[in-house]
């Protein structure tokens, strides 16, 4: 075997080393691993050391993941067993205390879970069919788990596969300090790849886990029983490189999916912020065709939470209440707001502010308590305006805790300020406004639009675009536009200067979003449910429309930059009648160009340009904008305009290819020579 | 075959066709070998750019026609490259500094540095001057043009400049204090349907006066424009009639279409449609001033005289508003939807005249 590899004959030490820890997998393995099965593998290329690791394989990657588990932020089955610790011994009790809260009270059987219920039964019947009806007839068999970090994706998974008898292989990203000493002084001899090749062995090394694991079953250590065979393969670390080329993932899933025989669950976390993993990772095209089935979960609900939050407490009352500070309802409920159904975070900071030797804690939980209630009683006192109040005070207690910050996808922001949501305020509370301005007279707003624009984590400008793009739809009556799209365009004149941009976006966002939720009149009064009902929408198409005016400006010079006019008189003049003239003389891109931009689909019933939906996560920022430096070398072909050609079928015949950037630049060279000869 | 505009473009201020007198002053001015700073200005399509030329080749000889596009790049301060295309012959340099965005007064101070610090070789054939012509120099920033201005003073002895715009009034008082300014007004009517007659004959086309005349007034006094009318007239139709259609631009006819549909209809549904044909039209490489302009004056044609002070009005304040902001959708359309409201309101008003 050692033969084999022909790093190994140099490094004598190393030959040792390896020698012995593959002989210790072939006794190991020998039930499981046929020699001749090792001894016909291909290297590919990888080092010794590379091979012996890929050999060990199968026995390391279960007990790996099951001992690293405990190490990782996340709680895993094999840590604690039992919940209540204290029929056990002392030393094992008092390890269990120290443990956080998140492990000692990790839910055991389904009805801990404080997952919904409908979801559970979605994922349950998701594993029962792949796991036990045998292969599935067409597609692969992956699941996807999506939803906010403490959802309780991981937990449910766990737990199911306990009830289902399944076991549970987990792919953990290595860490580079695996490689031996040999493979970095082989990386060090071909230095050309060396920056690329920790990211390539891991996306290698992925494969080839994935591959193995459907594969081979799990070894039969000693004292193990047999009779559960069945397995899924859980993969919720994704290795960085495929982040960068998702591409290599969707090979290696296709692959995957051609021979699969267990089923594969990854498990990602929503992120607010703009590089969405899962639709990078998992675009559309890819979950249909491979069949992959998603299911997404929900923040956990208020009320759920609560239940857990008090058997947790109570857990912990009747442990040992002398040591902690035993919260009342009413914290629990303002805990329970504050994490906004992250119940990692729940129950983290349930066990920060049980602590009892913390006195600075404990007077501030009464403080808070106090306000709390003197707030409610006034609440209570003027009843319309309890709900309101109480929100607002509340959300500043939950800032003090430390809770969590809240945010909202983009689509629930828009929605919020767009369906803004009113109270009625009875007549005699309200001072009424005098008559000339009886036109202004609102409902109180429930909602507060810059809180909103905030969470939605989003710049204000980019905000009032998406605003802007959507607003029109909720209208009825043009007079409130006008004053709506005044508001915006005093929002976009706010921060048009860049040396105070930064600090006006916010006022500017202010101005725009409580300008639209003013405006419209149908929307004025809470029983009002304003005209409208549900429109889907939409992302704003002025990144599009701009990069493109100012490519096709850029093009227009550069194309057309011997007839030495201003820009604006090229644009306005030459080009338009240049499409009618049909010049012979000009070369394919400019008659391209000439008639994409020189021609306007005239007489056309017309009707909207191609609008992108902005669905349920979409992450607030659009691609176009992300990719803003390297406009150049955008092709015009992938924009999703609709080309005015489509409407002249009267061209001369000769009906040039789209331009592409290259075309463009090898024209103007032409162009430069052409003038000369003149 | 290139356009008649360039093709017929007058080579010599003795063969200009408007403007005679103007032309002969100029004549006199470079008799001696020598002028001032000029700043040429007029409403586009009156030929101050075929002046200069010719003005040049006055001063240079033939030479000044025989140009080269160059590209250069210039790093500014911050290690910036910018790119810029310049067009020269051996004795001036022509560029359009506003190309460059905010880094014009890059461009102004480096590009005429390193144009003016080098001598001209030869003085004894030619000028002991260079001449840089700076065009659009109503578009650079304040800070440009007062770059422009410290140039102007430092290098006069080795560089003459002539500056190119459409309005004094964005010029700041030092540079047009520095030049003599040289007003080139618009033909008149006349002047144009003699220069179109001109160059059907020497196209060997016959043109009816009257379509002349109608190209003319279409034209706007703009004399590029009414060649370009004129030469897709030659393709759409020959023989010529006298009152044929004179083909007009696609965008013009696509704004007032958008125009007919704003007065059609006043719902937030149409001003969606609006919003449409707007970006539809800034993707076909349309200024916004622009459309908001024509925009303007096609609504204007749609509406009663009541009401074209007060949407004037508007469009004033919603343009002003369109320089200062940074995306102009918002105020085209805040714009489009005022025009909508009052528009609605009179016509309601008049309504309710009638039936009382």
């Amino acid at each position: 075997l050692s033969l084999s590899c022909p790093g190994q004959q140099t490094l004598p030490d190393f030959i040792v080393t390896d020698w012995l820890a593959s002989s210790f997998d072939d006794f190991f393995g020998s039930a499981s691993i046929p020699c001749s099965a090792v001894a016909v593998k291909p290297l590919r290329g990888r080092s010794g050391r590379g091979h012996g690791h890929k050999q060990e394989h199968p026995t390391p990657v279960t007990e790996s993941s099951k001992a690293r588990a405990p190490a990782r932020k996340r709680a895993k089955p094999s840590a604690v067993d039992v919940p209540c610790a204290r029929t056990r011994q002392s030393q094992s009790q008092s390890q269990h205390e120290l443990l956080p809260w998140v492990e000692r009270y990790k839910p055991e059987t389904q009805n801990d879970l404080a997952v919904q219920k409908k979801k559970i039964e979605e994922v349950e019947t998701w594993l029962k069919t792949h796991v036990f009806q045998g292969q599935p007839k067409k597609g692969g068999s992956v699941l996807l788990l999506t939803g906010p970090p403490g959802s309780g994706k991981t937990a449910t998974l766990q737990i199911l596969a306990k009830d289902l008898g399944l076991q549970v292989q987990e792919w953990t990203n290595p860490l580079s300090l695996d490689f031996t000493k040999e493979e970095l002084k082989n990386m060090l001899d071909h230095d050309s790849n060396f920056h690329t090749f920790p990211s390539q062995a891991q996306a290698a090394l992925f494969q080839d886990f994935l591959l193995r694991a459907n594969k081979y079953n799990k070894l039969q250590m000693l004292g193990e029983s047999s009779e559960n065979d069945k397995k899924l393969i859980l993969v919720e670390d994704i290795p960085n490189q495929f982040y960068r080329e998702p591409g290599s993932l969707h090979e290696i899933l296709r692959r995957f999916v051609r021979t699969s025989r267990c089923p594969l669950v990854f498990i990602i976390s929503d992120n607010f912020s703009g590089d969405s993993n899962q639709r990078s990772l998992f675009p559309t095209e890819i979950l249909e065709e491979l069949c992959i089935f998603n299911i997404s979960f929900k923040p956990i609900a208020p009320t759920n939470m609560m239940k857990v939050l008090n058997r947790i407490a109570a857990a912990e009352a009747s442990m040992n209440r002398e040591k902690s500070y035993t919260l009342d309802r009413n914290s629990l409920e303002l805990l329970c707001k504050g994490c906004s159904g992250d119940i990692r975070s729940a129950i983290n900071s349930l066990q920060f502010s049980s602590m009892k030797d913390c006195s600075l804690e404990k007077e501030f939980w009464s403080k808070k308590k106090k306000s709390s209630t003197i707030k409610c009683e006034e609440a209570e006192v003027s009843k319309v305006r309890k709900k309101s109040k109480c929100d607002t005070s509340e959300d500043q207690d939950i800032q003090a805790i430390g809770g969590k910050d809240a945010s909202i996808f983009l689509f629930h922001a828009l929605g919020k300020i767009i369906y803004s949501k009113r109270e009625a305020v009875s007549e005699a509370e309200s001072p009424q406004l005098p008559a000339h301005l009886s036109e202004h007279r609102r409902d109180t707003l429930l909602i507060q639009p810059e809180d909103i624009v905030e969470k939605s984590h989003m710049s204000g400008s980019m905000f009032n675009l998406y605003l802007h793009q959507n607003y029109l739809d909720f209208f009825s009556d043009i007079d409130d536009v006008v004053r709506a799209s005044e508001y915006l365009s005093t929002a976009d004149v706010i921060c048009s200067n860049w040396s105070t941009r930064l600090v006006m976006e916010s006022y500017s966002a202010s101005v725009a979003t409580r300008g639209v939720i003013h405006s419209n009149t149908s929307r004025a009064f809470a029983h009002q449910h304003g005209g409208k009902g549900f429109r889907p929408l939409h992302k704003p198409q002025w990144f599009l429309i701009n990069k493109k005016y100012q490519e096709n400006c850029l093009a227009a010079k550069s194309l057309f930059s011997s007839f030495c006019l201003p820009p604006e008189c090229l644009q306005t003049e030459l080009l338009p009648y240049l499409a009618m003239l049909a010049n012979p003389m000009r070369n394919q891109a400019q008659i391209a160009f000439i008639q994409d931009v020189g021609r306007l689909p005239l007489k056309r019933h017309f009707g909207r340009l191609k609008l992108e939906a902005l669905s349920d996560k979409d992450p607030g920022v659009p691609e176009l904008f992300q990719w803003d430096g390297d406009s150049a070398d955008g092709n015009p072909e992938g924009l999703p305009l609709p080309s005015s050609q489509s409407s002249t079928s009267d061209l001369p015949g000769s009906q040039p290819q789209p331009v592409t950037a290259q075309a463009i630049l090898d024209e103007e060279e032409l162009q430069i020579e052409e003038y000369d000869s003149d | 075959m290139s356009l008649w505009a360039d093709k017929h473009r007058p080579g010599a201020l003795a063969r200009l066709d408007f403007h005679r007198e103007q032309a002969a002053r100029l004549r006199n001015l470079v008799q001696c070998g020598d002028f001032p700073h000029l700043l040429v200005y007029g409403p586009s399509g009156a030929g101050k750019k075929t002046r200069i030329m010719c003005l040049l080749r006055e001063l240079y000889g033939p030479g000044v026609e025989k140009l080269r596009i160059e590209h250069q790049s210039i790093t500014a301060p911050s290690k910036k490259k910018i790119e810029i295309s310049t067009i020269a012959s051996n004795y001036h340099l022509e560029v359009n500094p506003s190309d460059a965005g905010n880094n014009d007064r890059v461009v102004i101070q480096e590009l005429l540095k390193t144009v003016a610090q080098s001598q001209q070789l030869e003085t004894s054939t030619q000028r002991d001057f260079k001449v840089v012509l700076l065009t659009e120099v109503d578009k650079l920033t304040k800070d440009a043009q007062h770059a422009l201005r410290r140039t102007m003073e430092k290098y006069m002895a080795t560089c003459r400049l002539i500056l190119c715009c459409n309005s004094m009034s964005k010029i700041i008082g030092p540079i047009q204090s520095r030049c003599l300014a040289v007003r080139v007004p618009a033909p008149s009517i006349e002047d144009i349907c003699h220069v179109l007659s001109s160059v059907c004959k020497k196209e060997g086309l016959t043109l009816p006066h009257e379509l002349a005349q109608r190209i003319a007034e279409k034209s706007g006094r703009n004399l590029r424009k009414a060649l370009l009318m004129c030469e897709s007239c030659r393709v759409q139709q020959y023989p010529f009639t006298a009152d044929q259609d004179i083909p007009e631009m696609d965008w013009e006819v696509y704004l007032r279409e958008t125009a007919d549909a704003i007065v059609g209809q006043q719902t937030p549904q149409r001003l969606l449609e609006v919003r449409g044909r707007l970006y539809e039209l800034l993707t076909h490489c349309i200024p916004p001033e622009i459309v908001m302009k024509v925009l303007l004056t096609e609504l204007l044609n749609n509406c009663d005289g009541q009401l074209k002070g007060e949407v004037a009005q508007m469009a004033a304040f919603y343009e002003h508003r369109l320089q200062l902001g940074s995306k102009a959708i918002y105020h085209l359309e805040a714009f489009v939807a005022k025009f909508m409201a009052i528009y609605k309101k009179f016509m309601e008003d008049g309504l309710d005249d009638m039936m009382f």
